[in-house]
């Protein structure tokens, strides 16, 4: 289904639109963002250096016993394939997570259950009490619990569960003591100077207060058990390393959905073209379009068009789709929004 | 205050400026603002940070030195970068 939206003026190089925060655009219609891009060469240059410096951490850290590697597996294609990646390509024992949020598609689940057998990984999941999930989500979209600079890249309802995702992963790292956390961020989600590194104790509790917060706020201090405590950090012998690999290495959508769909995994048809394992995502696009005036996504999509991962047209088609009305039903239902709370419709917004 | 540490000051003001804030009206950037605490840079942000300062002072930043008593204001990463150049002014 196709969204009806009017004329909006987009950057002529990438998508961003000028309802973006803080953009502007030269004669030619370009914004800072393209303006300011590396060119190729030094794209390049930086992409192997994060990649030299990954198999040397990987080689460091082979060897050793036990799991060499956390990874947060959602169960979309990009962390299924980075998943791949590790195991099969970097030879390294993995264990996998997933924070169920409550709204992982049948489907999703199943991709994960056939996968992870078919790969051969250790496997755990996690499933917060959903009354605190609902609590924090419904927190997420009615009140101003993120900065802007927060939301340019995800809605409220996905800032809030990255940030849950990253408490658990970091703090089942710290207790397992492994060397190595790892996710599946694509190109476009991440930019390629955290693609890879350590955070010290010191600025890890500076982020950890930081991440919190918000969510502290909205469940009156509820969230603590999820991210690592003070002597978590206290007695770790050493803090894992941050990687999410597609940002530095070969990145094809195409190429990693048939490497997938080799080992058995299969696109949802219940989620919209932005998520391959979330039905909160699309009633999370629709509120944050409606609250702040462009789509979540279109940052990461401008960014994979800027970095000739996807071409222009195919990312705007994937903003023009709207959401599936029975599923922002059924997310409504079980959030237990009430009908008074509403949203305009999309219009120009985008 | 020197002219180095002047300009330093004015390239790290200028990049937060133009990258977190998107404005530049230099009232909304305080020297002392805690870019974590003010929300002005997050966690992915200091990251980019530190490529900016490697990129921009051609200096190497370890691990262990993203602290933030040194990523967390304008002043302090000035002091920092200004550290960094005088322990290697190569």
């Amino acid at each position: 289904m196709e969204q009806q939206t009017k004329p909006v003026k987009r950057c002529t190089r990438c998508i961003l639109p000028e309802t973006f925060p803080g953009i502007h655009f030269d004669e030619a219609g370009t914004c800072q963002f393209c303006r300011r891009q590396p060119g190729p060469e030094k794209r390049t240059e930086r992409k192997a250096r994060l990649r030299a410096r990954f198999e040397e951490l990987v080689e460091q850290i082979r060897p050793r016993p036990g799991y060499h590697c956390l990874m947060a597996w959602s169960g979309g294609k990009d962390s299924t394939y980075t998943l791949w990646l590790l195991k099969k390509q970097f030879g390294l024992h993995v264990l996998a997570f997933t924070f169920d949020n409550g709204f992982i598609s049948p489907t999703a689940l199943k991709n994960i259950r056939v996968v992870a057998e078919n790969l051969g990984v250790d496997y755990i999941l996690t499933k917060p009490r959903f009354d605190l999930l609902r609590q924090l989500f419904v927190a997420s979209i009615q009140s101003d619990i993120y900065p802007p600079r927060a939301l340019e890249r995800a809605s409220g309802i996905c800032n809030t569960c990255m940030a849950l995702a990253k408490g658990i992963g970091l703090r089942l790292a710290l207790e397992r003591e492994i060397p190595l956390l790892a996710y599946g961020w694509s190109p476009g989600q991440a930019p390629l100077s955290s693609a890879l590194f350590r955070t010290n104790p010191s600025m890890l509790r500076t982020f950890l207060r930081a991440a919190m917060a918000p969510l502290q706020k909205a469940t009156d201090g509820k969230v603590q058990p999820y991210f690592p405590q003070e002597r978590h950090l206290e007695t770790a012998q050493e803090m894992p390393y941050n990687v999410s690999p597609l940002g530095f290495l070969e990145y094809d959508e195409a190429s990693a959905l048939r490497r997938i769909e080799g080992l058995g995994w299969q696109r949802p048809q219940d989620t919209d073209p932005n998520s391959t394992n979330c039905l909160l995502n699309s009633f999370a696009n629709q509120v944050h379009l409606e609250q702040m005036g462009y789509h979540p996504y279109v940052m990461e999509l401008a960014s994979l068009v800027r970095e000739g991962y996807m071409s222009r047209e195919e990312a705007l088609s994937r903003l023009k789709v709207a959401a599936s009305p029975e599923v922002v039903a059924a997310v409504r239902a079980k959030l237990r929004i009430p009908h008074r709370w509403r949203q305009q419709p999309p219009g120009d917004r985008q | 205050m020197s002219v180095q540490t002047t300009s330093v000051e004015a390239t790290i003001r200028r990049y937060i400026l133009e990258s977190f804030l998107f404005t530049d009206d230099e009232s909304q950037l305080p020297d002392d603002a805690s870019f974590l605490e003010e929300g002005i840079v997050d966690s992915t942000g200091v990251l980019e940070l530190v490529m900016f300062i490697e990129e921009t002072f051609d200096i190497s930043v370890e691990d262990e030195e993203i602290l933030p008593e040194n990523f967390d204001s304008v002043t302090q990463l000035a002091r920092y970068v200004h550290r960094k150049k005088e322990s290697d002014p190569t």
